[in-house]
């Protein structure tokens, strides 16, 4: 179902007013297609903080109500929230988009697909940085193939403070990736891997975490044998990992990186392509969340809960966010990966 | 038979500090893995987005 094309433009309403949430309203606030955006959040003093921040065309407010006439609504609240936020805009008949990086909130939103069917409404699940970006660009990579048999995905580096306890909690958490068609637990932590991200980020040691690409990556990808995501840790990352963060997390982390890495078949031969983006991981996951809504203002959409591989149209979509300043990179080279030895990109 | 019991429990605690410090030293020792020897990230152009 489209989202209804008003011709003064959309209204947008964007829960959570953290690193990422406060630059999604900014960025739809400058946007000539939106007429009107509402920031909510739960903590009235962080949006008395923010209030001097915001364009002309944002209000503040209280509440998880979804106000009648709004055309989309995006969440952006800490890990564990935005499940029961995105449900209640679907029961309004809003577009919504989620950014959650969480495997059970994840299976939660995917779970409400069949109420946002059955509204005719689309329900985007994890559209951040990662997942988000990394979905979009195996989609979009996935062009080059004639079949995808492995997308293997790892991130560095964490947003806001919500994004910190989420990365901490990973670690030590069971990971979920797909290997010959089915699922695997394997431990938070394991699988050492060096991953190389687009400069300034270079290389480094990742790991497997608790991650919830698979869950979105795999049906968007029928047939494929093998899915696996990752993240950047350090050895003291790992080693705290079963402990209490040990101090408060910075209010924003530092330049981070995404990458995906595709192999399959293409005219009869292997083939295997890395895209990725480097950025700071709240600005990359609010460009993907903003460009989303975006895209999906006045645009037939499947109803139903997905991620961002399986967007309509995903070509326009990475457009958009290369317009908004997040323009993904190629890796052309030689990965000399653990498992692969193949060649990477030409 | 107090010291006995005494020996047991400083054994085993030694046992479980020696346990624990050598499984953090296996969690954070290795390298993992050769990076790329040639080639390196570049930005997509416009036509290669369309």
């Amino acid at each position: 179902m489209a989202v209804p094309a008003d011709p003064t433009g959309a209204a947008a309403v964007v829960f959570g007013a953290g690193a990422t949430g406060l630059r999604i309203v900014r960025m739809l606030d400058d946007s000539p297609s939106v007429r009107s955006v509402e920031l909510r959040d739960t903590d009235p003093d962080r949006l008395g903080e923010v209030a001097s921040m915001l364009g002309p065309k944002t209000r503040t407010g209280p509440g998880a109500a979804v106000p009648e006439g709004t055309d989309v609504v995006v969440v952006a609240t800490t890990t564990g929230s935005q499940a029961s936020l995105a449900r209640a805009a679907v029961e309004a008949g809003t577009t919504v988009i989620t950014t959650t990086n969480e495997i059970a909130e994840t299976r939660h939103l995917l779970a409400a697909g069949s109420e946002a069917r059955r509204r005719g409404v689309p329900l985007v699940v994890g559209a951040g940085y990662m997942p988000g970006l990394t979905c979009l660009l195996a989609r979009v990579g996935a062009s080059e193939f004639d079949a995808v048999d492995e997308i293997h995905v790892a991130k560095v580096g964490t947003g806001g403070p919500a994004c910190a306890r989420q990365h901490h909690r990973a670690l030590s958490s069971l990971a979920i990736d797909w290997r010959d068609g089915r699922w695997t637990r394997r431990a938070g932590g394991s699988g050492r891997e060096l991953c190389w991200f687009p400069d300034p980020v270079a290389g480094r040691d990742c790991y497997r975490a608790a991650l919830p690409d698979a869950l979105l990556l795999v049906p968007a990808f029928p047939g494929v044998d093998r899915v696996t995501a990752r993240m950047a840790a350090t050895r003291r990352d790992r080693l705290t990992a079963p402990l209490p963060m040990m101090r408060r997390p910075h209010p924003e982390g530092g330049v981070g990186a995404v990458r995906v890495e595709l192999r399959g078949w293409r005219r009869g031969e292997r083939h295997v392509l890395v895209l990725g983006s480097q950025a700071k991981p709240a600005h990359g996951a609010a460009v993907v969340a903003a460009a989303t809504a975006l895209h999906l203002v006045g645009r037939e959409a499947p109803a139903g809960a997905a991620g961002l591989a399986s967007i309509p149209d995903p070509d326009r979509l990475l457009r958009a966010v290369a317009a908004l300043g997040l323009r993904p990179s190629r890796f052309e080279g030689f990965a000399l990966s653990r498992d692969s030895g193949g060649e990477a990109g030409q | 038979m107090a010291a006995g019991f005494i020996t047991l429990i400083r054994r085993t605690v030694v046992a479980v500090v020696v346990g624990m410090a050598l499984a953090a030293a296996i969690r954070v020792r290795g390298r993992g893995g050769v990076p790329p020897q040639t080639g390196g990230w570049r930005e997509l152009r416009d036509d290669e987005l369309a």
